[in-house]
């Protein structure tokens, strides 16, 4: 047996070239176009384009988006790291407590936002019975507290995905690292931040990207949670574009966000695994 | 995970691409043949709602006697203008599909998709003859029928919890300034006084349609819509404001109305547990309430037409909302006899009196003798004198505009209420719709 010829590669090849790269080049075909999802596209040159960047929706769908990705960043990544290596141990009771921490990896993303929406009601729900703290329990009703519900349902959400990446990524460190930190004097803090986090390197890298391609098209719990609302102000871009395509039926200018993101999302990523030196897959555990 | 939300981004773009290819497709050979459509069925969609059990039952005794059955889809109401023009012209498309007739199909009729029902009304024809003509002609386009009406017509009125009243002492409101004085009794009493779903934005608009229509009449709309949009900036618009403003800083919503939905039962709630005294809502409240709460719906719901505004334009008489919903039948449908036979049962005595048992009012002309069989019958009676005496019927503004200037709309109605724009801000929200 040689190296896998092309043959190996050509079943992943072919589902990516037709499930991917077709409908990304009918995609950017659609955004030259006007047209309603009846009878046949309408090419119009530039217009849609035109119009999404003179569009100050879309311009501060794009800020919000961003903020979204970076408030994402700094809730989960720290939480699930401690989580993430807490959960590596061999503590009791830790089985049965990441069991129950694992939970909301099990539900769908629509699940999780009816079931939050119904917990964040603010008549008949968790602020009704907490005046104290929620105040009139206008949650979904002002952009900083609707920001605020859907950061932290999205930490809900992903924090246990990312935990169990840092758990398999703990679990992997050679004890003999920790045995040597030991003999040199380091005490547990010392040992995280000397052993535990280098170590961590390349899964926090992996963890970041997921989260911002992740949050760049973060759509579901938008929807169902605040709508986009109040006004515009959770209206985040891959929302703008649902809005666009499935609502006013402008699969043009719909089509045209669509780039949008697929080119930030690749740019993004691209710059990432530059920066962090992550594509030279580098060993974190040299001379070991 | 994460990687499934990257997974959404392809889906969604091989999605698009799908409907591309479709549409290629769809170029070549001329649409879906009736070849290529289901067997001994034909597909009826529904706006899913608790209207459904009439459906439902309709369509049961409907394949009691039919070789080719109907299959009632129900989709879930707030996806369904987007699934039907997504498949409408693909060979999933139903055969019968629920509208809002006039707009609503507008623009399946000039893409031909449509089955003129001319023929249909040539064999049988009590499928014209037995509608109210104001109702059967909204479906009408170019001189030919589309629809059926089926379901009820659906004013909006102002429900109110009569316990809540009786406890406040106060009168349901005839004016806007009794209304004004309800509210500020109620807020005394610690009752916030209007349930609003406001985070469905359409309750909000329901309060400017009603405004606009008492203080300018329903003229300023139609001129609006018909592209001039100067009205906009007239006296009339920003007195109809003002008066909003005014009911918003009396604090008749209460505070936190954006957080609160009609369609997952949060401001009907509110209504029937006397945590609020009114809500401005569709005639469709009444179902919904039932469904809850029978008790609560037989003897504690009340309804009103919407105050009179004093030294308004528009005749208090004049009502808002949905004129009605119909059935139409696309072109390209396998069982085009299965379908007429099936559009019949919307005039039959059976299909009156379950929609009058659950609180909707058809629009057929044997209405009228079977107003007692209601579930209420004061209520049907109510909004059947409301319906026949109204000068106007102020179709639902976003229901009235295309399709592309709804999110705008809706989104000016909510920012207005919350007071992220004013008066000028919401003006030109509405000129560059």
């Amino acid at each position: 047996m040689g190296r896998p010829g092309f043959v190996w590669a050509a079943p992943a090849t072919l589902f990516f070239g037709l499930f991917a790269l077709v409908p990304l080049v009918f995609v950017v075909v659609l955004s030259f176009t006007t047209w309603s999802g009846l009878g046949d596209p309408k090419f119009t040159g530039l217009d849609n384009w035109v119009a999404i960047f003179d569009d100050p929706i879309l311009i501060k769908s794009l800020g919000l988006t961003v903020l979204f990705v970076v408030l994402a960043l700094i809730t989960q990544i720290p939480l699930s790291i401690l989580l993430g290596v807490w959960a590596a141990g061999f503590q009791r009771n830790r089985a049965v407590l990441s069991a129950i921490y694992f939970i909301p990896l099990l539900l769908s993303s629509a699940a999780i936002s009816v079931l939050w929406r119904a917990l964040l009601d603010p008549n008949f729900g968790i602020p009704g019975q907490l005046p104290w703290l929620f105040g009139d329990g206008n949650l979904f009703g002002k952009q900083s507290s609707a920001i605020g519900v859907l950061t932290f349902v999205a930490m809900w959400q992903f924090t246990p995905f990312y935990t169990l990446i840092f758990q398999g990524a703990a679990r992997a460190i050679p004890p003999v690292l920790y045995q040597a930190a030991q003999i040199d004097g380091a005490g547990t803090v010392s040992q995280f931040f000397n052993v535990t986090l280098p170590q961590l390197k390349n899964s926090i890298v992996t963890s970041v990207i997921l989260m911002v391609v992740g949050g760049l098209t973060a759509f579901d719990t938008v929807l169902i949670l605040t709508n986009g609302g109040p006004g515009t102000d959770t209206t985040v871009t891959p929302f703008y574009m649902y809005q666009k395509a499935f609502r006013a039926f402008d699969f043009g200018q719909a089509s045209a966000i669509a780039v949008v993101l697929v080119l930030a999302a690749t740019a993004i990523s691209l710059v990432l695994v530059r920066v962090s030196g992550y594509g030279k897959m580098q060993s974190a555990q040299d001379g070991i | 995970m994460k990687n499934k939300q990257r997974m959404w981004l392809k889906r969604s773009v091989a999605g698009g691409a799908a409907i591309a290819v479709a549409v290629t497709m769809a170029g070549c050979s001329g649409g879906a043949s009736a070849e290529s459509r289901p067997e001994n069925e034909i597909h009826v969609a529904v706006y899913g709602d608790a209207t459904n059990k009439v459906e439902e039952q309709i369509v049961a005794t409907f394949n009691e006697t039919s070789d080719v059955k109907v299959v009632l889809d129900k989709i879930p109401g707030a996806d369904y203008q987007q699934k039907l023009q997504t498949v409408i012209s693909t060979s999933s498309a139903p055969d019968v599909f629920f509208n809002w007739g006039g707009g609503s199909i507008q623009e399946f009729v000039d893409a031909d998709l449509l089955l003129p029902l001319d023929d249909f009304i040539e064999e049988d024809p009590g499928l014209q003859d037995n509608f109210l003509s104001s109702v059967f002609d909204t479906a009408v386009i170019d001189d030919k029928p589309y629809g059926v009406p089926m379901r009820g017509t659906q004013p909006v009125m102002l429900f109110h919890n009569k316990t809540v009243l009786a406890e406040a002492g106060i009168e349901a409101p005839t004016t806007w300034d009794e209304l004004l004085d309800a509210v500020e009794v109620l807020s005394a009493k610690g009752i916030t006084p209007i349930a609003l779903g406001g985070a469905d934005q359409w309750p909000t608009q329901m309060w400017y349609q009603y405004v606009y229509d008492r203080v300018a009449g329903p003229e300023l709309f139609a001129t609006a819509l018909a592209g001039d949009t100067e009205v906009w900036e007239s006296d009339e618009s920003r007195e109809a404001l003002g008066m909003l403003s005014d009911l918003i800083d009396a604090g008749a919503f209460g505070t936190n109305f954006d957080s609160v939905k009609f369609t997952d039962g949060g401001s009907p709630a509110l209504l029937r547990s006397g945590k609020a005294a009114f809500e401005l809502m569709g005639s469709w409240a009444y179902a919904t309430q039932q469904d809850a709460d029978p008790e609560f719906a037989a003897t504690s719901l009340g309804y009103t037409a919407f105050p009179a505004i004093e030294g308004g334009k528009g005749d208090p008489a004049n009502i808002a909302g949905n004129t009605n919903n119909f059935y139409s039948v696309i072109k390209a449908t396998r069982y085009p006899d299965t379908a007429r036979d099936f559009l019949k049962l919307m005039y039959s005595d059976e299909f009156v009196q379950a929609q009058l048992a659950i609180g909707n009012l058809p629009t057929t002309t044997n209405t009228e003798e079977f107003l007692d069989t209601a579930a209420n019958p004061d209520y049907s009676t109510f909004q059947f004198e409301l319906v026949q005496d109204a000068p106007s019927f102020q179709l639902s503004w976003d229901q009235a505009y295309p399709p592309s200037a709804g999110t705008p709309l809706k989104v000016a109605v909510q920012q207005f209420f919350n007071g992220q724009i004013d008066a000028d801000g919401f003006i030109s929200a509405m000129q560059a719709l």
